[in-house]
């Protein structure tokens, strides 16, 4: 018996699809209810609907403006340094590499260790008095810039992410840049071709779809911060350094305001979905 | 195939854990720090009495420091059975009271701590927990540096001249019991930096302006010596009064005049007390808990009450303390021992094992010799406690955090104090209602 | 030439050193005493000690730091291998028949972008019925969630990047559809499966509130864990004993990470060859 095409999907499908419906199936509709009502955490079996005035405090506060920005801004910033830097210590140390495959282990380790233990780190690293960072600039110049002050806390976060998952990018481009049927770059030595033309018109465009790849999985990451930066500054002098996740998270947590934290939480994923699933078709027309 | 092989393991392993937990009265307790061994030692004290039966026995539970109250939300609302009596503190038992229980404590009670120690574990008239440990704050100075400046006559005609500029008008140098606020202010200039260029230390002081609600209370002592208040007896909100705006306009001025680290809008517990122990701060107000560490770095330190204002001297106090778990499962083991803990005999114990209840003038005195801290302790919490009209109330955590949020906008120039103070007023309105 | 290797190694050892500036760091604290900590900030440390390393080691009546890495190993194997497993035969009919691009796969992606931590009450609630709370598979399964979307989205990408010729020559034999995905896609994406097992794991292993707020004792992981230890002073940090515990509690993800890396890029070359 053959299956069609259709049958043959779902029964490739249906594991996730499954697994997501025992396992995320309650808590969604719980939450979606939430959403759509009056809820705290005393209020939990017994949620009062309100339809959509939770949604309506949300747009209304502008600490949730506040934080799509801030997320935005960091996400992208970071996505971009990430890949930038990924993209060339993979190519240019790939030569390397290929004979030193050690060299991998020692640039991915940042990545390996948890966020919220990095953020901690730095509390100390970055300290005035206890931090190695200023003593060294006390030593040398007699002067320290104050890395978590108000003017500068923006850019230190921005480093630390950066650092800590520019080996995230690195490692995808690696492996791409390695996956390069080397026949190709033969050919195209044999025509004589320099090597910085060689990047640029063989190896680059071969590259793209992980860069995409890449790149849109640190912006995702990036947008959604929060360990880290929590740990480090949390949510910042009047709130400078609260990402979605950490508006998010105070909200449902540290205010108890449930079904405020879940209209956010809706909203976010609704805007996220839309401009997704509009970039998927882009993607297909210009295919 | 691995994978179910994993799980059969896991499985097992899990089931054999749980298996040999099996509670009799589960306690949770303050993890880490002298809470803990404190607890630990009346626990051990509980069970070896004759009269606490096999099914009654306590045993404790600690979890994690980091985020122990947003897990505790959790577990009370969820109607967790993994404890019978757990840790509450007096700016939260209003956000935990609907699932707890009242409890009743020994006749003892009122005279082994006395009742202001007692109402810390109030709300809405009734008794929800029993007083374990007591918090406050204490003014650490450093009693070298301030002996060298009264004894110097340049250094206090410098003195004058820096508070004549940033406080107008001309201070002497004081010893510190005598301080006012202003007094805390120009000695704060004095000692930094940016202000005078041959100061011993960098900084004057070290104010914690990290957006978190502990630090709020770290800085209300301040707006309160001047007459601050949450609400009025009628229930409107006070927060946007001279008081207020008089401490906030301060601190930022110690602030902007570089008299505590251009980093202290990131600092919390942690980083004062790193500042103060490099021995670059020449005083600063903290919390009672850090008194070892502090003294143990900079020998010269001596503690003493935060400093007076015009409408009298203040400290913060909070107690933290044991309630009952609505949702427990022994709840009659659980309330024989919250009742035993409220005894002397249980609350001297506590103490020598290193807590820190809040325990009235006749109870601190029998442990004057081994515990001097826990007299004084006891002094400034009778003498100069107060909680803010509103600090138990439901939302009192909320309202710690909203201040924490605008205050700290303030001081990083992130918004005016106006607007500040209007932000914070309405947030306060919402939460007090 | 000659000039351009110099170069590379430099180039290499300025990054190693500025990305692992902060593990550096806190392998020295780690080795530092805690007067040593709050009065030398430097990176030469005057007199090394194990003390810190010997808090963190040793058993007591409470910290177990053997218990939380075995749970911290348990819930992150299945939290990293159960996504491969639902995701793979998907992630084939997403790339080939681009079944489910418009509403499955843009759905699952997005889990990636939420704080999942909302969920954690309905999670909690449902869990304490099916007594999964504080168990290493509760947590397990709830770290393969937060896994998924990457997962998903790793596979697709590497189904999409193998040649259809190889599929389609197997078609011309007659292969049906599960001996086509078992036998031709499935070993090809080999290096994909590593990679997403890899990511996973370490996001799995360093992840922290679902830890915190669905285990109490029975299944506490090593990140939950590993706070346990540092918070024993009166409120303050003790960080030499917190760099000792974070190093401690990276060495089973860096030890995997050694272990995976030579197989992604050895058969990153070998799959190039091939192809």
């Amino acid at each position: 018996m053959r299956l069609l095409p259709k049958q043959e999907n779902a029964i490739l499908a249906s594991p996730m699809v499954l697994f997501l419906l025992v396992l995320l199936g309650f808590p969604v509709v719980l939450s979606i209810i939430y959403g759509f009502s009056e809820a705290s955490f005393e209020s939990l079996m017994s949620p009062k609907f309100i339809g959509l005035e939770n949604f309506r405090l949300v747009l209304q506060d502008s600490s949730f403006w506040d934080a799509g920005w801030f997320s935005l801004r960091f996400g992208v910033i970071t996505a971009l340094l990430e890949c930038v830097l990924g993209l060339f210590l993979a190519v240019y140390l790939a030569p390397l590499i290929r004979k030193h495959g050690w060299m991998v282990a020692v640039l991915i380790i940042p990545m390996i260790v948890a966020p919220a233990m990095i953020g901690l780190m730095y509390r100390l690293v970055l300290h005035e008095f206890a931090g190695p960072i200023p003593y060294y600039f006390y030593e040398w110049f007699g002067w320290s810039p104050s890395f978590l002050s108000t003017g500068m806390v923006f850019q230190t976060i921005v480093v630390a992410e950066t650092l800590q998952w520019t080996p995230f990018a690195f490692l995808l481009f690696l492996t791409a840049y390695q996956a390069i049927p080397n026949d190709i770059r033969e050919a195209a030595s044999v025509d004589g071709t320099r090597p910085w033309r060689m990047f640029w018109k063989i190896e680059f465009p071969q590259m793209l779809p992980t860069l995409f790849v890449a790149g849109f999985i640190r912006f995702i990451d990036g947008f959604r911060v929060f360990d880290n930066i929590y740990t480090l500054v949390g949510a910042g002098p009047g709130g400078s350094t609260t990402s979605m996740s950490i508006y998010i998270y105070e909200t449902f947590l540290r205010r108890g305001e449930i079904g405020k934290a879940m209209a956010a939480a809706i909203l976010l994923f609704i805007v996220a979905f839309a401009i997704l699933a509009m970039g998927q078709r882009l993607m297909r027309r210009a295919q | 195939m691995m994978l179910s092989r994993k799980f059969l393991c896991s499985a097992a392993l899990a089931a054999l854990l749980t298996g040999s937990a099996q509670a009799e009265v589960t306690v949770l307790g303050w993890p880490g720090g002298p809470e803990e061994e404190a607890l630990r030692a009346v626990t051990e004290i509980y069970n070896a009495k004759a009269d606490v039966a096999e099914d009654d026995k306590v045993e404790l539970l600690f979890t994690s420091r980091d985020g122990f109250f947003d897990k505790l939300q959790v577990d009370l609302a969820a109607g967790s059975t993994a404890f019978d009596a757990n840790l509450i503190a007096t700016y939260s038992i209003g956000r935990y009271a609907p699932f707890l229980e009242p409890i009743t404590l020994s006749d003892e009670a009122e005279t082994v701590f006395g009742d202001t120690v007692l109402s810390t574990m109030q709300y809405d008239g009734a008794q929800y927990g029993v007083p374990t440990d007591l918090s406050l704050h204490f003014l650490y100075f450093r009693k070298d540096l301030i002996d060298a400046l009264m004894a110097n006559d340049d250094a206090k005609a410098l003195y004058g001249d820096i508070s004549e500029k940033y406080l107008g008008e001309r201070l002497e140098p004081k010893n510190p019991e005598e301080w006012s606020w202003q007094d805390f202010a120009a000695n704060a200039l004095y000692f930094s930096r940016s202000v005078n260029p041959d100061s011993p230390t960098r900084y004057g002081t070290v104010l914690q302006m990290k957006n978190l609600l502990f630090n709020m209370m770290v800085f209300h002592s301040l707006p309160r010596s001047y007459g601050a208040n949450w609400m009025d007896a009628d229930g409107n909100i006070t927060v946007d009064s001279e008081a207020y705006r008089t401490a906030l306009e301060m601190a930022k001025m110690l602030f902007d005049a570089g008299a505590t680290p251009a980093d202290s809008t990131s600092y919390e517990y942690a980083e004062a007390n790193a500042a103060y122990s490099a021995g670059q701060v020449a005083a600063m107000v903290q919390w009672n808990a850090a008194a070892s560490d502090l003294i143990s770095a900079q020998p010269e330190t001596v503690t003493q009450a935060p400093p007076t204002g015009p409408e009298g001297r203040f400290t913060h106090i909070h107690g933290l303390g044991l309630g009952l778990n609505a949702a427990a499962e022994n709840k009659d083991g659980a309330k024989a021992f919250l009742k035993w803990l409220s005894t002397e005999e249980a609350a001297l114990a506590y103490a020598r094992a290193g807590g820190a209840p809040g325990l009235a003038t006749n109870t601190a005195q029998k442990l004057a010799d081994e515990r001097p801290d826990l007299v004084q302790v006891g002094d400034y919490a009778s003498n100069y406690g107060f909680v803010m009209n509103g600090g138990t109330s439901k939302n009192a955590l909320s309202i710690y955090e909203a201040q924490a949020k605008e205050f700290t906008g303030y001081w990083a120039g992130t918004q005016s104090l106006d607007e500040a103070m209007s932000n914070i007023t309405a947030s306060m309105t919402e939460l007090l209602k | 030439m000659k000039l351009h290797q110099i170069l590379r190694w430099i180039v290499f050892v300025i990054a190693a050193l500025v990305m692992n500036f902060p593990v550096l760091a806190t392998f020295i604290t780690a080795l530092k005493s805690p007067a040593e900590i709050s009065r030398n900030p430097s990176l030469a440390i005057q007199s090394p000690t194990l003390e810190n390393f010997m808090t963190v080691l040793t058993v007591s009546d409470r910290l177990n730091v053997y218990h939380y890495l075995w749970n911290s190993l348990s819930a992150a194997l299945i939290g990293s291998i159960l996504p491969i497993i639902v995701a793979f035969p998907i992630a084939w009919a997403m790339a080939r028949r681009g079944y489910g691009r418009n509403i499955l796969f843009p759905l699952i992606v997005n889990l990636r972008a939420l704080p999942l931590v909302i969920f954690a009450v309905p999670l909690y609630l449902m869990f304490s019925v099916v007594n999964l709370l504080d168990t290493q598979i509760g947590l397990g399964l709830v770290l393969a969630i937060v896994n998924l979307p990457l997962a998903l989205m790793l596979l697709v990408n590497a189904v999409s990047e193998i040649p259809i010729e190889l599929e389609e020559a197997a078609r011309m034999d007659g292969a049906r559809l599960p001996r086509l995905i078992g036998r031709i896609v499935l070993p090809l994406c080999r290096p994909a499966f590593i990679t997403t097992f890899v990511f996973g794991f370490i996001t799995a292993w360093n992840e922290f509130l679902f830890g915190l707020i669905l285990t109490t004792q029975n299944a506490v992981p090593m990140t939950v864990g590993a706070s346990f230890f540092f918070a024993t002073s009166g409120g303050g940090v003790q960080w030499g004993v917190a760099a000792a515990v974070m190093i401690v509690a990276a060495l089973p993800p860096l030890l995997l990470g050694l272990i995976m890396y030579r197989k992604i890029t050895g058969s990153m070359v070998s799959g190039a060859v091939k192809g």
